[in-house]
């Protein structure tokens, strides 16, 4: 829930970016902590397991600066994608103002997408909070792979709260600055129609198809990062041509040492992609084992292993 | 029926300059009688409410974060166990250590010490100090909303514009 601190002059909003595991929920973060003006975001804090997963979140402190008197401010987390981190994933969840859903455009990860996105309904709906209500902007991540869901594909599946939607290749930087500018603008134009009174910041569009909303759903204002459900696509062939992103890179693992601990700063941007553990060798470890087993267990019962062992 | 944007404001938590000064009032207070390095009061969603004493080189913000996501997989752990919560949570440090007392239903309060003081003592205290902010929390709860108190201003919505087309410059 956002906090409205009248003694500090302070607002303070609570991000989540959500989405399935390896998606790029962590990547965004980070390509936010690099793209960000200077001195606009604390340090990048990740709670992750040895193989750099996140384990329990990932945390990012955005200083938005003044907005009308008030220091403006946001903290970005993620929540662990992996199916077996429900419990985590959920209490990252609590008091979220607004959800970046991070889908991964890949061919053959829908059921994945659609898994996590029942799951974040679920865990919403457990908080009392209703998705079709809740502030929320999908990322179409990964357009840059060869073997991807058209985003039409991706809609029809995926965005049944019509919410608006964004193509990235967050690897690369792109798309992840209007997605969370997006969202930033929705949880700041939910606060203003309660506690302001003035223009419109952002909207979520009204729902209506595409076709009809496009460029007139949208509030003033946000023509150049109009959502990609209300307005035409950025082709992929311009997307590959526009300009990469350069960023300095920081070396993994790089510890930054604070009272009582460390701290983990994680690289910027085009991380090299983490390796999903493969489970083919165990499968011929374990055969391997289970062959050892039944040979010993007929050698035992037909008295031959005693014949071999007496010599 | 109330809305969704009515349920939201109920929700929200909205702290006036006085109640920030009462707060401060019985964190001072504690962190006297505690002999304690600093005192920082934080919401459930790991926003910093105030603090008392040295805060210097503790990235406040980061701290918030991480002692409301401790406070909540702890909370998760009492409920497997079949307890409500655990309301007091202790970390030793070589040199400092943090104790983590939850105060009503929604606030954490953090004191950061060091070998001046002893947990004993600050554990007596933080009791007493609790009790006190958990008072001042439950008038906040029960007052009615100030017409047109908890206001941003007019120009809240095109000031925000701004600042998010200044920050977002891909």
């Amino acid at each position: 829930m956002v906090q409205i601190n009248f003694a500090l002059k302070e607002v303070n909003c609570k991000v989540v970016y959500y989405g399935p595991g390896l998606s790029g929920k962590t990547t965004n973060l980070e390509v936010v902590h690099v793209k960000a003006p200077q001195g606009s975001v604390g340090d990048l804090t990740s709670i992750a397991t040895e193989g750099d997963r996140t384990l329990f979140f990932d945390f990012l402190p955005l200083n938005l600066g003044q907005v009308a008197g008030m220091k403006t401010k946001f903290q970005i987390y993620t929540v662990p994608g992996q199916v077996y981190y429900n419990s985590t994933r959920k209490l990252v969840l609590q008091g979220a103002d607004g959800v970046v859903f991070v889908a991964d455009s890949k061919k053959g990860k829908m059921a994945e997408n659609l898994e996590s996105l029942e799951n974040l309904a679920e865990n919403l709906r457990e908080y009392g909070m209703s998705p079709e209500t809740t502030q929320i902007v999908l990322q179409y991540n990964k357009r840059d792979l060869p073997e991807i869901y058209t985003v039409e594909e991706m809609n029809q599946a995926l965005n049944k709260w019509n919410c608006p939607t964004y193509e990235a290749v967050a690897r690369d930087g792109h798309g992840v600055f209007p997605t969370l500018k997006h969202l930033a603008g929705m949880v700041l134009e939910s606060l203003n129609r309660q506690h302001g009174g003035g223009s419109v910041v952002s909207r979520r569009p009204a729902p209506a198809p595409a076709a009809v909303a496009a460029g007139g759903g949208m509030a003033v204002g946000y023509a150049q990062s109009a959502p990609t459900a209300v307005a035409t696509h950025a082709p992929r062939a311009a997307m590959a041509s526009a300009p990469q992103h350069q960023v300095p890179m920081r070396a993994r693992g790089q510890a930054v040492p604070i009272q009582g601990g460390v701290r983990v700063a994680r690289p910027a941007i085009q991380v090299p992609p983490r390796k999903k553990k493969s489970n083919g060798m165990r499968w011929v470890v374990f055969g391997g084992l289970v062959l050892l087993a039944g040979a010993g267990a007929y050698l035992h019962f037909t008295g031959k292993l005693r014949e071999l062992l007496a010599g | 029926m109330v809305s969704d944007s009515d349920h939201l404001r109920q929700k929200r938590v909205v702290f006036y300059k006085e109640d920030v000064e009462k707060i401060n009032e019985v964190l001072n207070e504690f962190l006297k009688l505690s002999d304690s390095k600093c005192n920082i009061l934080i919401d459930k969603e790991g926003h910093m409410v105030t603090k008392a004493g040295t805060t210097a080189g503790i990235d406040l913000q980061s701290v918030s974060a991480l002692v409301a996501g401790s406070y909540a997989a702890t909370r998760e752990m009492a409920r497997l166990l079949g307890e409500d919560e655990f309301s007091v949570l202790f970390h030793q440090g070589r040199k400092d250590s943090i104790q983590l007392t939850l105060v009503g239903d929604r606030t954490i309060l953090a004191t950061v010490f060091d070998e001046r003081t002893t947990i004993g003592m600050v554990r007596l205290y933080a009791k007493e100090a609790s009790e006190k902010l958990e008072e001042i929390f439950k008038g906040i709860k029960n007052r009615p909303p100030r017409e047109g108190g908890d206001d941003l201003g007019k120009d809240f919505g095109d000031s925000a514009k701004g600042a998010l087309d200044f920050f977002f410059v891909d």
